[in-house]
């Protein structure tokens, strides 16, 4: 990665998380995470799903488990050969390959078959756009909370774990 | 954004809307603000409601907040298409223009990416219940409909609860083969229509079908219902996946 790549702080009630985003290989994917940054929209989300030894998935919900209206999904870039390799950042999407809009997750562990198969709807991976360069404690601290069901959800920590703001650097 | 070449047809069926189960009503939404957007074309094809008694059900804010959320889709660019299904089979164009969409016939041909695909909610394919399709051959009918809608909102709506428990308990009795597809109807239906692909909902039994019509291979898509898991169809260049929206690695 270069100096000129992005840079985001996720300010969590657990500490802050800094994320280098690779702006060279995932020039989509990177535009439109920043263009959530801009608009506020992970200001007030939640950490929703968190799984040790997996990763842990956020900005997409409210602390009252609303999900926030988003963008047009982005282009699926996870032919890009970034690998989905601990504390890498990557965008949760549903079962279609081209559908992730704002929900994103930071790998906790070295998660080989998430990566870019072939191109079609079971092999296309998930898109890595960057890492955690700053804050790997405070990953770590969230992978271990305590977690149970809510509403329709599995995997949700007890005590919410909220984005309280993101904030870009220059 | 998705480049239009790449955009896909999405189809939902089954979704049940009803006041009863309001995580599905949250589960429409979220498809709705999210993986719908940017689509070529959304197609309904039936029963996205639990019942429908008339489009002045529209002043049911569940109803009216579905309408709405259908028509910021269209006009984001999303064209949007109905087909009625069993139960919500008076649902009418006021209701799809409230929508921003337009009201199908209840099979239609569309060429999807260079496949011609039949497109219908699939009761008419269950020709082995009979007594349905007495029943849907008397409520389909253009008179008894009229007089029917005629009728005061909450008569309706007494009515509608009658047919449901009248279902519900014919349905408890009936062997389940009786209320899958006739394998022959559904030939005749692809061979009338000229195609080798198929999609349809209403039998709860999502699957992809091979079968052989007139010694060539045709398949059938079956949606699933949304009383288990939400999900919808996508289909494109590459064929037709079935999409949970579940947001996940």
């Amino acid at each position: 990665m270069t100096d000129t790549n992005p840079t985001v702080v996720l300010h969590t009630n657990h500490g802050a998380i800094t994320l280098e985003l690779d702006a060279v290989r995932a020039p989509k994917t990177v535009a439109n995470f920043l263009a959530y940054v801009r608009a506020g929209h992970f200001d007030n989300t939640l950490f929703h799903r968190v799984i040790d030894g997996f990763m842990i998935q956020g900005g997409g919900f409210t602390p009252d488990f609303r999900q926030k209206p988003t963008r047009p999904p982005v282009e699926n870039e996870a032919t890009n050969g970034l690998k989905n390799a601990r504390y890498t950042v990557a965008m949760a999407r549903t079962s279609d390959p081209h559908s992730a809009t704002a929900q994103f997750f930071i790998n906790v562990a070295d998660n080989g078959f998430l990566d870019h198969r072939s191109p079609d709807a079971k092999g296309w991976g998930y898109c890595v756009f960057g890492r955690v360069v700053g804050g790997t404690d405070v990953v770590d601290r969230i992978k271990a909370v305590a977690t149970g069901d809510r509403n329709m959800h599995q995997n949700v920590p007890k005590q919410d774990v909220v984005i309280e703001r993101a904030e870009e650097k220059a | 954004m998705l480049t239009a070449a790449m955009a896909p047809t999405l189809f939902i069926s089954d979704l049940h809307l009803s006041r009863d189960r309001p995580e599905l009503v949250d589960a429409f939404h979220a498809l709705m603000r999210g993986p719908v957007y940017g689509a070529a074309a959304l197609y309904v094809i039936g029963d996205l409601f639990d019942s429908w008694v008339g489009d002045d059900q529209l002043r049911q804010p569940l109803a009216a907040g579905v309408a709405a959320a259908f028509a910021t889709l269209a006009a984001s660019g999303t064209p949007i298409y109905f087909q009625r299904g069993n139960r919500d089979f008076v649902l009418g164009q006021r209701f799809a223009a409230a929508a921003g969409g337009s009201l199908l016939a209840d099979e239609v041909v569309r060429d999807l990416y260079g496949t011609p695909t039949l497109i219908m909610h699939g009761d008419q394919l269950c020709t082995d219940d009979i007594d349905y399709q007495r029943f849907r051959a008397f409520w389909r009918d253009p008179v008894h409909q009229r007089r029917t809608l005629a009728l005061p909102y909450f008569v309706r709506q007494g009515l509608a609860m009658l047919f449901r428990a009248v279902s519900q308990r014919a349905t408890a009795d009936k062997p389940p083969l009786i209320m899958d597809v006739n394998a022959e109807a559904v030939a005749a239906a692809m061979r009338t229509h000229g195609v080798r692909r198929l999609i349809h909902g209403h039998t709860h039994r999502p699957a992809r079908h091979e079968l052989d019509v007139d010694g060539l291979l045709c398949e059938r898509y079956v949606l699933a219902d949304w009383y288990r898991v939400p999900s919808y169809l996508r289909v494109d260049a590459a064929g037709a996946t079935p999409c949970g929206f579940e947001f996940a690695p």
